[in-house]
């Protein structure tokens, strides 16, 4: 941390956010949870400086970008500062999606037994009187915002209802009326609206591709049993889940409820017979502390079976290769994690974070189809291929079949195919006749590619369209046929067919 | 006619289990009557049905009068934190609970704030930590004696307290700071160095140095064990010490310690020197482990 | 000739634990050498080491005990059952205490030595008792690692709370929550039973320094060199902050009597009004760790406390005769939340997460016991009710108080 922050109160720091909140990325910046301004602080000082973050991210207005921190305090955070201030900043959100109504929901059920008097008017302010607000309030506020866009948590609104003397009696008036309403409130044509932004589908975290980082394959690890291994010793050879956690958090529902999911994927892993291919991996955050008997323990109290391919870990060296590899969202006061997101990964067999799955709980299933994704891709050889590359690939398949069956038979075809485009200097490019076999020769690759694709998905469809749409440019080509939309129009079809169908293992189908 | 006497029959029923509850209030509640006889009432309260939050919220409005004798106001606080056990109801008025304990946690009377302190200290209130952490840096805001305040603090191991604690171990303004210090720095492994360094300085008080032995054994066993077997071989060891490391080894050291010839040697000789516990510790320790 | 005797019905050593319910055993001849006849009477009676537990006898699943009973064996080695239990006021006070014998004559042909494993006073145990269940929790704590970990984190979030607080399962979780600790405890030292705080009386023995330890001015406590407890960890800091807001040479005051607590009602609806006073008041009697909720299970004091609840509970199911759950004045049927009907499993031991139920299920499955089936790995809030089996002799559970008889 650099002196000058270090030495900077809680209050001037806030001075520093007041004076972001013209520059929202810069604002947003300050929530990463390894940023300086947390470095050595306290629990309770972060929750001061976060809460004021999200406040002032709402003076602009919450984002998509902004919009995941607001919902991993809704999710998943127990601090009644934060849920109030993030229930506060959703209202800023420009969209009423009914997606965000879960998050409430659970909020509501996260602090219902911790409803704080909160203030908002100046930083680091606590209310000692009534005269102000708290997370429930705000909660029920942004609920009464949603509108009917909360029409799908109506049963867990009476449900509550009918337990409703844990409520104050202005939460049970604010309850009746959001009952009310929504009863009276159509519902929400869902794919009118919009969905969330990428990173938050059906209330847990989806996977996000992450760029190789550097490698870290001698860093010395020990596990639950003492033994002493690399990095690259606990990933050669197999995908790896990786989830980070330490033993003295003091949330239920991150580190606790993270290792008793990894417990969870021990067990379906077995079941759909993967155990060898596929290992977890649980690393603290607080290797000093956390030594290889806690570590086992707090797995085996969790659920975990804790054994070579099942391993809790620590690094005795020290968290920063770990820290760099995975760009890890924790922050510490002397040793101790002050502030850490959830965070889980897919390693492949080089121990490269593949994928990520942030700030919002995961769900078991969905990690492990990740996870047999990139075994599938380990056994094929194959890189990852994300949707945009599909698309790419498709592109250029139809645009390779489009040039060779538009490129013109003579020089003065040309001179009129470039004179019509009228762009500045390709009028001047001479006739390249050379050209048009260098066009048929990439669609007689991608032609192949596509047959080799549909080998290994074993699915036949895309490659026989292309290979019809192919035919039909040629004859076209060659005057037989007047039929290029139709060949163009089968060869993008394919293409795109073909792109995304699923791959299997070579030797082996894995089972759905 | 019919159709009214069930509802009747059933509001007499409802009166009847309410009817104690609001005599006890209104005993409770009366700032006329003698102190003797509204604590007595306390006793009768009942609050473990849901609907008690209006006499949970006249409980938080004795505890926020300055004006009521201190003895009712304590009460109104114990009865109030019983009732976070029982009451269905206590969740409903969790936010005027805790606005009153932070209200009431800079009030005059010192027991009422130390109590107030610790309720909120053990939810780890931010509150009563920016406090607690305000009056160990300036013992003028100070609300409870800094010993108190660490004690309290170190309820949250993420507090801000480690810089303080650090200092207060090196310059402790009473033993009982230090011993508290010590506690809270118990949660640092970084702190290690200072728990074996203070474990074996044979000036510290044995009292400081077994909070050390504590302290060290929950971050480091391993070196625990290695520190408290010098102990037991150091002729020149007070015996409250060699109780202390003797009861470590037999309840916490792997039973490969039996294989220790030197230590067990050691331990047999001491059980028949020494004082009566360190006796009775060294045959305890040669018992689970026959020679 | 010998014969061998099994107590409840096992030859494992493990299972040499009975209460004041009667335990099912068994006798047969394992050596009929010298006997010529197809059967051979034998008498069984109960010895006594002194000051050690006493022990009677049945016949059958049902009539009076006696301190004799004859029973006729055939030689060939099949088992005829008999029933044995502790003799109500005698407790043991260490393992094997108490012998049964089986005689010819006044030949001696075989004899298993049991205890009559009994809840007892914490402010009475003799030394040997309270340093036994001294030394089994402070292993069971083990520097914060061990399983008393998941005790704390059953106990610690509203939504932990919400499964046996502020609503009717409030006695029937805690039982099941002691019990399930208790077998712990058994697991290192089969000896140990949980001793109760009588928080209407005064208890100075318990907060001594050999015992739970005597707190200082501002509340931490103090043990003596030799107690293992002075190495006690839970979440956080060592040692155990426990400040008495009342002399501890008294009861602390404001707490309803056991016999206040007991004219309460004779339906649970009524009694279960104890939640607030005594059980409530007597936790915040003290500052420090127990008198917040999610705090109170790390002070040790805690199960103590809430022994003695469980104790004024079975004393009122005895006295009103209130174990079976078919007697709607048992307990408090209606529209409760899950985990607070009859038929409902209880969190965390059904391993039920999510929804109305906490998202992590620490602990697992209860504890099982080598003497009794009851009440199962995941018991039911019905289970908690006949736990000496006095309407269904299978559901005992293997525990009974010195002051409570069958």
């Amino acid at each position: 941390m650099s002196a000058g922050v270090a030495a900077r109160s809680e209050h001037d720091i806030a001075a520093m956010i007041d004076a972001s909140a013209a520059d929202p990325d810069r604002c947003a910046d300050l929530l990463r949870e390894d940023h300086e301004i947390y470095a050595q602080r306290g629990a309770a000082a972060v929750v001061r400086l976060r809460g004021w973050i999200l406040l002032t991210l709402a003076r602009t207005g919450i984002t998509d970008r902004t919009l995941v921190h607001v919902l991993e305090e809704l999710d998943a955070g127990l601090d009644p500062y934060l849920v109030a201030a993030a229930a506060h900043a959703l209202r800023t959100y420009p969209r009423r999606s009914p997606d965000l109504a879960p998050f409430l929901m659970r909020a509501i059920e996260n602090v219902t037994a911790h409803d704080e008097p909160i203030s908002f008017e100046q930083y680091g302010e606590y209310a000692t009187a009534d005269v102000s607000t708290s997370p429930l309030q705000e909660v029920f506020e942004t609920l009464a915002w949603l509108g009917p866009a909360a029409r799908a948590i109506l049963p867990q609104l009476e449900t509550l209802r009918r337990k409703s003397h844990a409520l104050s009696k202005a939460r049970r008036r604010d309850l009746d009326r959001l009952i009310a309403n929504l009863r009276n409130a159509t519902a929400v044509d869902e794919k009118a609206c919009c969905s969330p932004p990428f990173g938050i589908r059906d209330l847990w975290s989806s996977a996000r591709g992450r760029t190789t980082p550097p490698s870290i394959g001698d860093t010395r690890l020990e596990d639950h049993d003492g033994n002493s291994l690399t990095f690259d010793d606990l990933c050669r050879g197999h995908v790896t889940i990786a989830i980070f956690f330490y033993t003295r958090c003091d949330n239920p529902l991150k580190c606790s409820l993270s290792v008793t999911k990894l417990g969870r994927l021990q067990r379906l892993i077995e079941e759909r017979g993967l155990t060898g291919q596929i290992h977890t991996a649980a690393m603290t955050y607080d290797p000093a502390f956390d030594l290889p008997d806690r570590l086992r323990r707090y797995g085996q109290l969790r659920g975990m079976r804790p054994n070579a391919e099942n391993r809790l870990l620590r690094a005795p060296d020290g968290i920063d290769p770990l820290r760099r590899h995975f760009a890890l969202g924790v922050s510490f006061i002397e040793s101790l994690v002050n502030r850490h997101r959830i965070e889980a990964y897919i390693l492949d067999a080089e121990g490269r974070p593949v994928y990520a799955f942030e700030r919002l709980r995961w769900d078991e299933q969905a990690v492990l189809d990740r996870a047999v994704e990139v075994l599938n891709r380990r056994e094929t050889g194959e890189a990852p291929t994300t949707p945009a590359r599909s698309i790419v690939s498709s592109a250029m398949t139809v645009m390779a079949s489009l040039a060779w069956a538009l490129f013109p038979k003579c020089p003065m075809c040309w001179a009129a195919y470039v004179s019509a485009f009228g762009i500045a200097g390709l009028d001047r490019l001479p006739y390249l006749p050379w050209v048009q076999p260098v066009l048929a020769a990439a669609m007689i690759i991608t032609l192949g590619t596509t047959w080799l694709r549909a080998r290994e998905t074993g699915r036949l469809e895309g490659a026989c369209l292309v290979t019809v749409g192919v035919i039909l440019i040629v004859l076209t080509r060659f005057g037989t046929l007047d039929a290029a939309g139709w060949g163009l129009a089968l060869t993008l079809l394919g293409s795109v067919i073909g792109a995304f169908a699923p791959r299997i293992a070579h030797n082996r189908a894995v089972p759905a | 006619m019919s159709k009214k006497r069930p509802a009747a029959k059933k509001s007499a029923k409802a009166a009847k289990k309410t009817a104690p509850r609001r005599q006890g209030m209104s005993v409770v509640m009366n700032k006329r009557g003698g102190v003797p006889e509204r604590l007595a009432a306390f006793t009768n309260l009942s609050l473990s049905k849901p609907g008690s939050d209006d006499a949970l919220e006249s409980l938080l409005e004795i505890l926020r009068d300055t004006e009521e004798p201190i003895d009712v106001r304590l009460r109104a606080l114990q009865t109030l934190g019983a009732a976070a056990f029982a009451s269905p109801s206590f969740p409903a008025i969790e936010r005027d609970y805790i606005a009153t304990l932070r209200q009431v946690a800079t009030d005059p009377d010192p027991e009422l704030r130390q109590q107030v302190l610790g309720i909120l200290a053990r939810e780890k209130d931010g509150f009563a930590q920016k406090k607690l952490l305000e009056g160990l840096r300036d013992p003028a805001k100070a609300l409870v004696p800094p010993e108190k305040a660490l004690q309290l603090l170190a309820y949250d191991i993420h507090a801000e307290a480690y810089p303080l604690a650090r200092e207060i171990v090196n310059h402790p303004p009473n033993a009982i700071a230090k011993r508290e210090a010590l506690r809270l720095l118990g949660a640092d492994p970084g702190a290690v160095p200072i728990f074996e360094r203070i474990l074996r300085d044979k000036t510290e008080t044995p009292e400081i140095r077994q909070v050390s032995a504590a302290a060290l054994h929950g971050l480091d066993p391993n070196r625990l064990q290695a520190q408290v077997r010098e102990i037991v071989l150091d002729p020149a060891e007070q015996d409250e010490m060699r109780e202390t490391s003797l009861t470590a080894i037999k309840q916490l050291a792997p039973a490969a310690v039996a294989q220790d010839k030197q230590l067990m040697d050691r331990v047999a000789q001491l059980s028949s020197e020494g004082s009566e516990p360190v006796k009775l510790s060294a045959r305890q320790l040669l018992g689970k482990y026959p020679r | 000739m010998r014969v061998e005797l099994q107590i409840n019905n096992t030859p494992d050593e493990k299972a040499r634990f009975i209460a004041w319910a009667p335990a099912p055993c068994r006798i047969r001849v394992s050596d009929p050498s010298g006997t010529s006849s197809p059967t051979v009477s034998v008498t069984i009676t109960g010895k006594s080491a002194a000051g050690g537990g006493a022990i009677v006898f049945r016949k059958a699943a049902s009539g009076t005990f006696a301190s004799t009973i004859s029973l006729t064996l055939p030689t060939d080695g099949t088992s005829v059952p008999f029933f044995v239990a502790g003799k109500f006021g005698s407790p043991s006070t260490t393992a094997g205490d108490v012998t049964v014998e089986a005689r010819t004559g006044t030949t001696l042909v075989g004899s298993v030595p049991l205890m009559v494993r009994i809840r007892k006073n914490a402010n009475t145990l003799t030394t040997a008792e309270r340093d036994r269940f001294v030394s089994a929790l402070a292993q069971l704590n083990n520097q914060g690692t061990g399983r008393y970990q998941d005790f704390c984190d059953m106990h610690a979030t509203q939504l932990s709370l919400d499964q046996g607080h502020g609503a009717p399962a409030f006695l029937p979780w805690h039982r099941a929550y002691l019990l399930d600790l208790e077998r712990e405890l058994q697991s290192f030292d089969p000896s140990v039973t949980l001793p109760y705080w009588r928080f209407d009386q005064a208890a100075a023995n318990i907060f001594s320094l050999d015992f739970l330890g005597a707190a200082d001015s501002i509340g931490t406590v103090q043990f003596s060199a030799g107690n293992p407890l002075r190495f006690w960890r839970t979440t956080g800091v060592p040692g155990i902050n426990r400040r008495p807001l009342f002399p501890t040479a008294s009861a602390p005051p404001g707490l309803r009597t056991e016999t206040q607590t007991l004219d309460l009602g004779n339906r649970y609806a009524l009694f279960r009004e104890m939640e607030f006073n005594p059980h409530g008041s007597a936790h915040t009697s003290f500052g420090g760790l127990i008198r917040n909720p999610a705090t109170a299970p790390r002070d040790p004091l805690f199960f103590l406390l809430h022994c003695n609840v469980d104790r004024l509970w079975a004393k009122w199911q005895k006295k009103n005769k209130r174990f079976d759950p078919a007697v709607a004045a048992s307990f408090e049927s209606g529209a409760n939340d899950p985990g607070h009907n009859l038929p409902d499993t209880m969190w965390p031991w059904n391993g039920v997460t999510g929804g109305t139920r906490p998202p992590t299920a620490p602990g697992g499955e209860l504890a099982s016991s080598p003497c009794v089936n009851a009440p199962g790995p995941s018991p039911r809030v019905r289970d908690s009710l006949d736990f000496q089996g006095a309407i269904d002799p299978a559901a005992v559970m293997g525990f009974g108080y010195d002051d409570t008889a069958f």
